[in-house]
């Protein structure tokens, strides 16, 4: 079972408190959407309000094309993980697998069998008879799943359910996590602040913030073209470098001035683009040293070096005394308080205007 | 999502008027799980609330609800000398009874705070007279205090010598009333320290000893500042709990001698169910209710302040 | 009523003594003088029990010559083996195990259903209403105590086990004990069991009732001693002999005890009386200390 899931123009209010406001949004069938934002942006509400555990106060929620938001959370034919997992703690993993089956009815062989199913497939055979309190944090991950899987519910909602992991289960849990979608054929929603489960579970990203979305769309297009400011500091990191830049039109393409004066011709066609005052987004895999016989785009000095192995990451001071986020390779020579020239690779930038509005060197991959 | 700004306020309307299944919106059938309990609530605390301060503007006895005669059963107590030494033997009971055990329970919570098997054997045996009831109780202090084969008198007997006579002396009455309470409640106090004194995490002594505090200062600066706030609760527990003083002084001394040991509830008893002046008990009941009030809301303050000071 | 958050059983007993001072090196003589001191007075606690349990093991006609028999044998079961021949006491104790038992079985019922509906359900005026219930827990059993028993009279309730239980359930306490119980259960539990189908009734019987066992132990025990010990409700409603509950029972033996005849029997009834409880308590020590004083400070 599997399920088309169309919001439209939902509205959510706690008081005079707005948390979502006017939100539309399309899930199609057997997608894998994460709805990603920093706490308190309202996604864990928007999932909550799919699962009919928070009210809807305007807009409407509809599966396959029937409204669901008037429906009791039990009629939806939802199943949730949530973040504590919340298994029923007095009931055997059997028991809190079967609980929501023996609630609508299920005959007894028909559960057993799903329940010997789903057992299989998460490795929990042996874990049946315990109780929740006596099983690790990862092996309760697991039954919660198993409990949501065994209900073959037309779409699963996880709310943030790797935070409560340690960093290396974390890491299993959400390769297991994609090996599972595959065998599951069912729309997934998975609730996160972490964009690299976002960026590896999801089919689309749907990056919220401040009651609104930002954008809708694949991994790759959130991260070559963010929408706004906002996606473009939470996805990615080391955060997006950031720097004041004047844009002018050379040849039908932007050329830019940055604070220290440096120009940077870019790939970015100036057709559309108003000349003047723009924030100038690179990420710091687009700014290196230069090599010999490079182009040098500008130079500064090294503050602080971060190794982290495969990469360093240089942080300079550029001479108007604003900070770039250069990478280096991870047996850089670079030490502190090096004089370090630098080249930015000018098709892989992004401007942003001040109305928030985005344009990007990187063509859209379809459309 | 960016047409959403187009949708036209028809549109928006017509779904918020759909039969919405919030689960958290506010429904009568949510109620049925508290009615029970509030039918019993109301049937036999709210309406006999009313109805003693209704019956307490009346002359009414045990057979009739009476007629209404205003304030004159509170201008009877007013002028009863008898209900005001009911008052000051209360108060004067709280006085004997509270800072002791208070005193007491601290002192034993802090000898008695530690993991040896001697300190559980003591434990238990001074929170042990707390799951008698008052008529036990009295009865073993009466047959401590009795003169002639009581206990004390026995023991005083081997020295030739006679006891006070704590049960007919008006000036010992209230205090062995006093004895044999502070016997029968010290368990309370002494668990309520302990288990202020587990709060306190360990490691704080610990730096004290390193700062070669001794026994008194470590008390005094580290184990009292921490447990204020229990203090305290158990002063305003007791309080109110000792206010209700009734079946020790009707069962030890009935009163006597001279109502010199009599408190308000025996007064409030005696009135209603023994004269059947129930107007008169009611009034003076109302007057217990607003002494007692007033404790409970300092403890309903002491309790809100918790965040304070640990 | 202090911990308005946390829904945490008090320290058990038996755990007393973590973290103490008294466990780091260098006991001193000064600890043992303590340690003294308290050993004589528990000693001077228990002297009046002793002497109870003496007095009920001695034969009247011996007391009546020096109450120093006491101390010297012969002792004799005799006034154990008449309270079993004559004595109502087996009646009275059968009347207080109906009314606290009663009692607990009420309160535990009534609590735990409106505690889940305070805790979890909205309702029209929820705040408006438990905010009424707390304010009951303000109200003295005196303040009641005369409309009530006009209240029972006109219901011809006196001397019934009804009219002795009824009264005990309308005490808010309960309610607030189990309405915090509830709270500082995780919500997602509820939420987890919404999306598997069940009713709310199925949620509070199934899945939260069973969390809940703690508290009910507290409740209950707090709430069978308090009935069992209750002495002013069962003393002017239930004043016919055999209606007594051992309370009472007990105390209208009491009366006629000026003259030492019958002392012995007094005492062993006494003894009767309070054995149960106390060896109860002995038992069950951890969870009584635990309720008694958990039930304190809430």
């Amino acid at each position: 079972m599997t399920a088309q899931i169309e919001i439209t123009e939902v509205t959510k209010r706690y008081g005079a408190l707005t948390v979502l406001e006017n939100l539309s949004l399309s899930i199609k069938a057997n997608e894998f959407m994460v709805f990603l934002g920093p706490s308190g942006c309202g996604k864990s509400t928007l999932l909550r309000m799919i699962a009919g555990l928070e009210s809807v106060d305007e807009g409407t929620i509809a599966i396959n094309g029937r409204r669901i938001d008037t429906l009791p959370p039990g009629q939806r034919d939802l199943a949730m993980v949530f973040q504590s997992y919340a298994l029923y703690p007095h009931m055997s993993v059997a028991d809190n697998m079967a609980f929501g089956l023996k609630n609508i009815g299920v005959p007894a062989d028909v559960i057993a069998t799903r329940l010997s199913e789903a057992a299989r497939m998460l490795e929990i055979g042996h874990l049946m008879e315990r109780k929740p309190g006596q099983l690790s944090g990862g092996q309760r991950q697991r039954v919660a799943i198993g409990r949501a899987i065994v209900k073959e519910p037309k779409a699963f909602l996880f709310d943030e359910p790797l935070s409560n992991l340690d960093a290396a289960l974390r890491v299993r849990t959400r390769v297991e996590l994609a090996q599972l979608r595959h065998r599951v054929k069912s729309t997934m929603i998975f609730v996160t602040h972490d964009q690299i489960e976002a960026m590896t579970l999801a089919d689309r990203v749907v990056v919220m913030n401040n009651r609104r979305i930002e954008q809708i769309g694949t991994p790759m297009d959130i991260y070559t073209r963010p929408a706004t400011r906002f996606v473009a500091t939470f996805v990615g990191s080391p955060t997006m470098n950031f720097l004041k830049a004047k844009m002018d039109s050379r040849d039908g393409f932007a050329t830019l001035t940055l604070p220290d004066g440096a120009t940077l011709q870019t790939a970015m066609r100036s057709d559309g683009l108003a000349p003047g005052a723009y924030e100038l987004g690179i990420r710091a895999e687009a700014v290196r040293p230069a090599r010999a016989g490079e182009t040098v785009t500008t130079s500064g000095t090294v503050e602080v070096l971060e190794r982290l192995g495969d990469r360093t990451l240089l942080y300079i001071r550029l001479s108007d005394g604003s900070m770039i986020v250069a990478e280096d390779a991870g047996l850089s020579r670079a030490a502190i308080g090096d004089r370090m020239e630098l080249t930015l690779d000018g098709s892989r930038v992004h401007l942003f205007d001040g109305e928030g509005r985005a344009f990007h060197a990187v063509e859209a991959a379809h459309g | 999502m960016a047409d959403a700004a187009l949708s036209s306020p028809a549109n928006r309307a017509a779904p918020a008027k759909a039969r919405v299944q919030n689960v958290q919106a506010p429904l009568w059938r949510n109620a049925l799980f508290v009615l029970p309990f509030l039918v019993v609530f109301v049937a036999l605390l709210v309406v006999p609330l009313v109805w003693g301060i209704w019956l307490s503007l009346h002359k009414a006895d045990a057979f009739s609800s009476g007629r209404f005669v205003g304030f004159a059963n509170y201008v009877r107590l007013y002028n009863d000398k008898i209900f005001w030494q009911a008052i000051g033997n209360t108060f004067y009971f709280v006085l004997l009874t509270v800072p002791a055990l208070a005193v007491i329970g601290l002192m034993l919570a802090l000898a008695l705070n530690s993991r040896t098997r001697t300190a559980a054997v003591l434990r238990t045996v001074f929170f042990a007279s707390s799951v008698l009831s008052v008529t036990i109780v009295t009865l073993i202090w009466r047959i401590v205090f009795v003169p002639g084969f009581g206990l004390l008198a026995t023991v005083y007997g081997w020295f030739g010598a006679a006891p006070p006579a704590f049960l007919s002396d008006p000036d010992l009455v209230m205090i062995a009333i006093a004895i044999a309470t502070i016997w029968w409640c010290i368990g309370l106090p002494m668990m309520l320290f302990l288990s202020a004194l587990q709060q306190i995490p360990g490691d704080i002594y610990e730096a004290a000893a390193l700062d070669n505090a001794n026994r008194w200062r470590t008390f005094r600066y580290i184990t009292l500042p921490s447990i204020k706030r229990t203090f305290v609760l158990v002063v305003v527990i007791q309080i109110v709990l000792q206010f209700q003083l009734f079946g020790q002084a009707k069962l030890m001394t009935n009163g006597g001698p001279n109502n010199v040991s009599k408190p308000m509830v025996l007064y409030i008893y005696e009135a209603a169910f023994t004269k059947w002046d129930l107007g008169l008990g009611a009034a003076a009941s109302e007057v217990l209710f607003v002494l007692i009030l007033i404790a409970a809301m300092v403890q309903f303050l002491v309790s809100r302040r918790k965040g304070e000071s640990a | 009523m202090s911990s308005m958050t946390s829904a945490h059983a008090p320290t058990p007993a038996s755990d007393v003594g973590r973290g103490a001072p008294s466990g780091m090196v260098g006991r001193t003589t000064g600890d043992r003088i303590i340690l003294g001191l308290t050993i004589a007075l528990a000693i001077v606690m228990m002297a009046p029990l002793l002497w109870v349990v003496a007095l009920s093991l001695k034969d009247n006609k011996e007391l009546m010559v020096s109450m120093n028999a006491v101390f010297h044998a012969p002792y004799t079961v005799q006034n154990y083996i008449n309270i079993l021949a004559t004595s109502s006491v087996f009646r009275w104790i059968l009347n207080s195990l109906v009314v606290a038992g009663g009692l607990t079985v009420g309160t535990l019922v009534l609590s735990s259903l409106a505690g889940y509906g305070f805790a979890r359900l909205n309702f029209p005026f929820r705040n408006v209403l438990f905010v009424i219930v707390l304010m009951g827990l303000a109200v003295p059993e005196q303040a009641v105590l005369i409309a009530r028993h006009q209240l029972f009279s006109w219901l011809k309730l006196h001397n019934t086990y009804p009219g002795l239980i009824l009264p005990g359930l309308s005490a808010p306490f309960g309610v607030f004990l189990m309405t915090q119980y509830f709270r500082a259960i995780p919500k997602e539990l509820d939420e987890a069991a919404l999306l598997d189908n069940a009713s709310r009734f199925k949620i509070f019987w199934k899945v939260l009732l069973p969390l809940t066992l703690p508290a009910q132990a507290t409740l209950g025990i707090f709430t069978f001693l308090g009935a069992w010990n209750d002495y002013l409700w069962p003393l002017i409603s239930g004043t016919k002999k055999e209606m007594y509950t051992l309370t009472v029972g007990i105390a209208s033996t009491q009366t006629n005890f000026a003259q030492s005849e019958g002392l012995g029997f007094l005492m062993s009834q006494a003894v009767f009386a309070g054995a149960p409880i106390l060896i109860l308590y002995l038992f069950f020590q951890k969870y009584i200390v635990t309720a008694v004083s958990g039930a304190a400070v809430r």
